[in-house]
């Protein structure tokens, strides 16, 4: 065993290692900048229950089943849930998270583009869930 | 050993130091967002990048292995465990 060299798998220990810590590390920046909310974001509170959603804004403007925003705007969402796990999803914006009774869990985002998208539960909640939905209205900014 | 441990620091510094650069030059201005749909998009195609290419790399290999040592490889040599039918 002593007469041969093993290089070969020092070189191979050191590529998986080195890609390893890259692909942790690129998953844990992009982490970091998906969850940084912008200071200058409105608060929307987005409240799912058997089988609706529910919004508020700062102003205390209160919407059932549609929600109305403005394009190039920073929004940020406080999600919770007052009977089951329900998850809040507009799959057009890549907004995906989860609405649970007791916790208020948090995500945001900016539209960019006027138009309506759907927003939906994407955890199954009941009899009822696969009609959970709401608009997401995106409008001109004021 | 010390060739060895130069070589593990070389290629933690040549994938860490860019994205360290990254990160910390992300931007904070008001009215400057990231699109999230670009960036989770974005990792996800690297990762699959690399995940298709160690998938190559790790296949190639073991075909190149199966074809190199094969019994009816005319350059093939019998262990010495093989020719004393000792094992």
């Amino acid at each position: 065993m002593s007469e041969h060299g093993n290089w070969a798998e020092w070189v191979y220990i050191g590529v998986v290692c080195a890609l390893l810590v890259w692909v942790g590390a690129e998953a844990w920046n992009v982490e970091r900048l998906v969850e940084h909310v912008p200071a200058d974001a409105e608060v929307i509170k987005v409240t799912g229950q058997q089988w609706f959603w529910s919004f508020e804004h700062e102003d205390g403007t209160k919407e059932i089943g549609e929600l109305h925003v403005e394009k190039g705007k920073a929004y940020k969402f406080e999600v919770t849930s007052k009977d089951v796990i329900h998850s809040f999803n507009i799959h057009d914006y890549v907004v995906l998270i989860d609405a649970v009774p007791g916790r208020i869990n948090i995500v945001w985002f900016v539209p960019d583009e006027v138009g309506e998208h759907e927003i939906q539960c994407r955890e199954y909640c009941g009899l009822l869930h696969y009609n959970m939905r709401a608009k997401l209205y995106v409008e001109e900014s004021t | 050993m010390r060739s060895k441990i130069g070589l593990l620091v070389v290629f933690t510094i040549i994938f860490i130091i860019p994205t360290l650069n990254y990160a910390f030059a992300a931007g904070d201005e008001p009215g400057e967002y990231l699109d999230r749909r670009v960036v989770i998009w974005n990792l996800f195609f690297r990762m699959m990048v690399v995940a298709f290419t160690i998938g190559a790399v790790v296949s190639g290999t073991m075909v190149w292995l199966v074809w190199r040592f094969r019994e009816s490889n005319p350059n093939a040599k019998p262990t010495k465990y093989e020719e004393t039918g000792e094992w």
